[in-house]
């Protein structure tokens, strides 16, 4: 019985994905048939066809959610770590205003701030798109690389310190590899989290900046069901793929140089 | 602490530690809420606005279209995160209690609709409970209803239902993925214990785990709730015209082209911001009751 209960909530997590893809391949499923009359790669053909611009939007967008990434995970690092081993007036202020964008809805910040935005030249291009994309990752990326330098503590630093490595080598060679695993969960955490972003590239980006969740959005819109199908399941492997390969590359370049040292 | 200087540079590290991160929390994110709130009380300086005023709030909270909005949402988020947490907390206890050695790779499953953003949410709930979608199409074959417009309208209707389940099936796998460790953890140290000394299944839930699971529970519900308040996508995607959902308002009001209407549109979103407030001050609450009673 508990069992059925079980395997009932997980069908009805995973049916809805079945049925999408189901509905991607279709070119006919007229009421009220329950399987589709004709298939047909109409919508993953759109998605590849150069005239559609669909497959340079993705790739442009995989680049800048690469880039917020990036640039979110780097000013994370020593946040994570000042709250981690030091101690400072105000630290919970900082830890509830680090708290706050996963919270507090970004659709009321973005309006708020586009009027300046917009006066600094920061509406309507790329820039202000990746300054407001990387908000709504702060969050995840100090939280989770501070629980992985609670977890490490900063022994191992200081012993290469003390037998004199700068501090320059001391992050590259002992802290890097040893957040590595955490900055891998932050990077697809945030990657995720940018390339999902739909209001606010549209308010800041003025449509001038059109990603690949912008792009999908009209079709879901529309109610064109194999069209906004297929760009969804693209979508979604291309995370997938992103992720995945950071994994792999993350662990190539680290094996090396951790073997030695952890 | 040899020299007062090292002392002082030492005092001042993490700050500048913290600048980068800052610079964004507080340059963007707060400065964008007080903007929002200045915008609100009718001050745009680039306007030659200066004057300060609560009209537009006085305008706004006496509107017909802003109370039932506001309604609506608070409707279709508080019912969204409710059954999330109740259902997600349900399905973590399944999954640790039932388990099963054929079929482990299913269980995951879960933690898809975490990874999927909200308009793929909307296609999804979309393509299931549309009137020509596939639950009509199987009540039709069973014989329950004889047209598809016997089904009830549960997209686009004013009675929410496609926003809920939208919102259902993405917080539902977000609440068993913060709450599974933790209750595998519990089980393993008190909940067998308990059940040794003879408690039944229910007991052991209402009086072991939930006392335990509660911080978690509750800053989950927090997060959830926050969110959908104040998310754009979904309402837009699967809303009535009318009511509705305040963010939808709050835009349509943005993108007018009369400048009163900019200012009440912050005045909806201040009231967006507040009630996320409210729940970050909750938020607040439950990790300290967490770190107190040592939950995780």
């Amino acid at each position: 019985m508990r069992k059925l209960l079980k395997y009932m909530m997980l069908l009805m997590i995973l049916i809805p994905f079945i049925v999408m893809l189901i509905w991607s391949v279709t070119s006919s499923w007229p009421w009220p048939h329950l399987l589709p009359r004709n298939f047909s790669l109409r919508g993953y053909f759109y998605a590849v066809h150069p005239t559609t611009k669909a497959f340079t939007i993705l790739l442009r967008s995989i680049l800048l959610s690469i880039i917020v990434t990036l640039i979110t995970l780097t000013i994370s690092i020593p946040a994570a770590r000042a709250i981690a081993f030091y101690d400072f007036k105000g630290k919970s202020l900082v830890k509830v205003l680090i708290l706050m964008p996963v919270i507090v809805p970004m659709l009321s910040v973005a309006m708020g701030i586009h009027l300046t935005f917009t006066k600094l030249g920061l509406a309507n291009n790329y820039i202000g798109v990746i300054l407001i994309h990387v908000v709504p990752g702060i969050p995840y990326g100090v939280k989770i690389l501070l629980s992985i330098f609670e977890l490490n503590g900063n022994k191992v630093e200081a012993q290469a310190r003390v037998l004199g490595a700068s501090s320059l080598q001391t992050f590259r060679y002992i802290t890097l590899p040893l957040i590595m695993p955490g900055m891998v969960i932050a990077g697809s955490m945030i990657y995720i989290i940018s390339f999902s972003q739909y209001f606010i590239t549209f308010l800041i980006g003025g449509g001038r900046v059109v990603t690949y969740a912008m792009f999908l959005f009209p079709f879901v819109q529309s109610g064109d069901r194999t069209m906004a199908s297929a760009l969804s399941i693209i979508f979604i492997l291309s995370i997938a793929l992103v992720v995945y390969i950071s994994e792999k590359s993350v662990g190539f370049f680290y094996q090396k140089s951790s073997k030695y040292y952890v | 602490m040899k020299y007062r200087a090292t002392n002082f540079r030492r005092k001042l590290k993490p700050y500048i530690m913290l600048m980068p991160v800052m610079i964004f929390i507080i340059g963007i994110f707060i400065t964008g809420l007080v903007f929002g709130l200045l915008q609100s009380l009718g001050y745009f300086p680039a306007l030659g606005l200066y004057e300060i005023s609560l009209d537009y709030y006085k305008n706004v909270l006496h509107n017909t279209d802003f109370l039932s909005s506001f309604k609506f949402s608070l409707y279709t988020s508080f019912v969204a995160t409710l059954l999330s947490v109740v259902l997600g907390v349900l399905l973590s206890y399944l999954i640790i209690y039932t388990k099963s050695k054929r079929v482990k790779g299913l269980v995951n499953v879960y933690k898809g609709p975490i990874l999927v953003p909200h308009t793929i949410a909307a296609l999804l709930i979309f393509i299931l409970f549309i009137q020509s979608g596939l639950l009509a199409r199987i009540f039709y074959g069973l014989g329950i209803i004889k047209d598809m417009s016997d089904f009830p309208p549960l997209i686009f209707d004013g009675g929410g239902i496609g926003i809920i389940l939208a919102y259902l099936w993405k917080g539902l796998p977000f609440i068993t993925f913060i709450t599974i460790d933790i209750l595998r953890n519990l089980d393993e140290k008190y909940a067998k214990v308990a059940a040794n000394l003879g408690a039944s299944h229910i007991q052991v839930f209402r009086y072991v785990l939930l006392p335990q699971l509660f911080p978690t529970i509750a800053s989950g519900f927090m997060i959830l709730f926050a969110f959908s308040f104040g998310a754009y996508e979904i309402p837009h995607l699967l809303g009535a015209s009318t009511p509705k959902a305040l963010p939808v308002l709050a835009y349509i009001y943005y993108a007018n082209i009369e400048l009163a209407n900019r200012a009440n549109a912050m005045v909806i979103n201040m009231c967006i911001a507040f009630f996320a407030f409210i729940a970050l001050g909750l938020y607040v609450l439950a990790f300290r009751l967490l770190k107190k009673y040592g939950g995780a």
